[in-house]
């Protein structure tokens, strides 16, 4: 008998469980529904910039971070390794072999794609990262909590951490000049592009532009805009006239990097609601059960 | 009255239209206006051009002395003031242009008529909504970096920039001057050129490019497409000995010739002779048919088979009403001139006559019917 009621208890129990985490799913507002149709995008053009890295430089004026003057970065040099967007350099700009064409070798800017469905936002557990409506997937220093779960969420392993300062810790990443872009102004290294490798403008706009391009110039590029679908779809795409994989951009999946994990994990503890009911469910089968033994005891 | 007038105005309007169509783009050639603008009639102040890229839109090609000299680039005078406009040499550029694609390497598309400039299309504003096509600042530098770092491998700003404020830009003066008297040097075409190939059917390919040029009436792009200025330019020529295929050694000659049969009019084991129509075809163009191009009488295109060389063929039937005798290179007499073409030309090329009908003891060119004179091609 006590058996049998256990096994009934773990039924209802997964039952309401499943039940009032669909619910909350459907309460919050998930970042898909924010997404604003005139949300703004970055199309790379990969066979047109020339690895000036003037971007890089005025990244860091842009964002109060320390940088050597303008003319350092007429080094080359650089390019022998390959780098990664760090807490110091919000982007940095990379050096391919160009196999068609040996002379003109394949510079690639990296920094955050800013997702439309960004896994930062989805594994932050305070709510710092959050995906904003004209595109930008910034970070609030004042909530975060130095989890660190964006930096092993994000597909493209972009956010950096400040370990070198002990006492402030800051989580750092291209937040697509979302001050800047307030005021009107274009995000700092879109503006001081030379050749506009990197063109500023609605998402739409720019999906629409690659494609144009890749009809109006088969032999240039491969048929493929990097980030028009990966993960969902991201803010900054990409053109090259090589496999992505070969320069290093990962291999993802159509599908959103937070997906499931994100429904189930928010509905757990949306507004805190399950997890109280799952605890008042659990007092109120004991309760019960505690009654039935009662009454079954009395009735011996 | 009111009708007439307006029909009147009307006929004045559209003279008025097709003259200054005549006068904005003189060298139409069967495309009518809507192939570039859209809307009816055109004006300079609304132009309703149709918006880039124009894919169907007809190139042409200038001589470079026909556009500017030196044009100086200020259009970014308000936005920055670190560097002083630049001193663009247009005339020089058009010149080297030459071998890679003429004015479309920069004017994508250069129609008849005014020239249409970077800025007619390209929008000065970054910040914009039409993304389709790079800003000016974008277009400008594209353009130039895609040439200059091929030769030099730099892409600093100063090899076009000067400085503001630096003793450079006292000198914009002289500059210009400077920029409008540089001149590319005219390229020296050669006559013959012979290649080693690996080839079994002939190890050996003599091209005469005197006669693809001044014979065959080409241009140097039909040929010469997506020249590099670093195949002149360059210090290290070894990067440009690049291997190539097969197939793209023969790219070039398999626009007119088949490449994939007949090796054996290309290659061969020995030094080839040029093309002569004479031993080729027994028909000599050089007589009277120097001056006239290829197509004149191959009017199918890649055929050069076919034809006959009876006159006949091309120019209809002479009699000796129509045909001005004194083009062979004799003025008939009076008496020879009322006489029919067959009464001395028998063979259908009218070539060598014969005295024989009338007079038993004459013949050409002993004797003369007329008056010997100076053939005038």
């Amino acid at each position: 008998m006590v058996n049998q009621s256990r096994r009934d208890f773990l039924k209802t129990a997964a039952l309401v469980g499943t039940a009032v985490t669909g619910l909350s799913s459907k309460t919050k507002a998930a970042p898909k529904n924010i997404l604003s149709e005139d949300r703004m995008g970055v199309l790379v053009d990969t066979t047109v910039c020339i690895g000036c890295r003037k971007c890089e430089w005025s990244c860091k004026i842009a964002h109060d971070l320390e940088s050597p003057s303008i003319e350092v970065y007429d080094d080359r040099s650089v390019f022998k390794t390959m780098r990664r967007p760090d807490s110091k350099a919000l982007t940095v700009v990379n050096e391919y072999k160009n196999l068609d064409e040996e002379k003109f070798p394949i510079n690639v800017k990296v920094q955050c794609m800013h997702c439309d469905h960004p896994a930062c936002v989805s594994a932050c557990i305070v709510g710092a990262l959050s995906k904003q409506e004209n595109g930008s997937v910034i970070w609030d220093t004042d909530k975060c909590i130095g989890c660190r779960y964006c930096m092993v969420a994000c597909p493209f392993q972009v956010p950096a951490f400040e370990f070198e300062n002990a006492l402030k810790p800051d989580i750092k990443k291209c937040d697509f000049c979302f001050e800047r872009t307030k005021e009107g102004k274009l995000p700092a290294c879109t503006e001081i592009c030379p050749v506009e490798a990197i063109t500023y403008g609605r998402r739409e706009d720019l999906v629409k532009a690659a494609h144009q391009k890749i009809k109006n110039y088969p032999d240039r590029y491969i048929n493929r805009v990097f980030g028009e679908y990966e993960v969902g779809g991201t803010s900054w795409i990409y053109l090259a006239n090589t496999e992505f994989e070969k320069l290093n951009f990962p291999k993802l999946g159509k599908d959103p990097a937070p997906g499931v994990s994100e429904a189930i994990q928010h509905g757990i503890f949306a507004y805190f609601v399950p997890p109280v009911a799952l605890y008042a469910l659990l007092g109120g089968v004991m309760w019960i059960n505690k009654n039935k033994k009662k009454s079954e005891n009395e009735e011996i | 009255m009111k009708t007439k007038i307006l029909i009147l105005f009307l006929f004045c309007a559209f003279i008025v239209n097709t003259q200054t169509q005549k006068k904005v783009h003189p060298n139409l050639n069967g495309i009518t206006c809507k192939t570039c603008h859209s809307c009816d009639i055109p004006t300079k102040e609304n132009p309703c051009v149709i918006p880039c890229p124009r894919e169907k839109m007809v190139s042409i090609d200038q001589s470079p002395e026909e556009g500017p000299s030196v044009l100086t680039i200020d259009k970014f005078k308000k936005q920055t003031d670190i560097y002083s406009p630049v001193i663009f040499s247009h005339r020089l550029h058009a010149e080297m242009s030459g071998m890679s694609g003429g004015c479309k390497m920069c004017h994508h598309y250069n129609p008849p008529g005014q020239v249409i400039g970077c800025s007619d299309c390209h929008e000065l504003m970054r910040k914009r909504t039409d993304v389709s096509k790079p800003d000016l600042k974008g277009a400008y530098h594209r353009q130039c970096m895609e040439c200059h770092r091929t030769w030099s491998g730099k892409i600093d700003c100063e090899s076009c920039h000067t400085l503001n404020g630096t003793s450079q830009n006292i000198k914009a003066q002289t500059l210009t001057e400077k920029s409008s008297k540089r001149v590319h040097p005219k390229i020296i075409a050669p006559t013959t050129l012979k290649f080693d190939t690996p080839s079994a059917s002939g190890k050996m390919v003599t091209f005469y490019h005197s006669q693809h040029v001044d014979l065959f009436g080409l241009e140097c792009q039909s040929c010469h497409t997506n020249e590099s200025c670093a195949k002149c330019h360059t210090k290290d020529k070894t990067a440009l000995l690049k291997i190539k295929t097969t197939e793209q050694k023969h790219a070039v000659c398999s626009t007119c010739h088949n490449t994939k049969q007949n090796c054996n009019t290309c290659h061969s084991n020995s030094v080839q002779e040029g093309f002569n129509h004479a031993t080729k075809t027994g028909f000599d163009i050089t007589k009277f048919h120097g001056k006239v191009s290829c197509k004149t009488c191959h009017t199918e295109k890649r055929k050069f088979t076919g034809l006959n060389s009876e006159c006949i063929n091309c120019h209809g039937k002479w009699t000796q009403e129509n045909f001005q005798h004194k083009v062979t290179g004799v003025i008939l007499d009076e008496t020879h001139l009322t006489l029919e073409c067959k009464d001395c030309h028998q063979e259908k090329n009218y070539s060598k006559p014969i005295c024989t009908n009338c007079h038993e003891d004459k013949s050409f060119p002993k004797n003369v019917p007329g008056k010997l004179i100076k053939k005038n091609g």
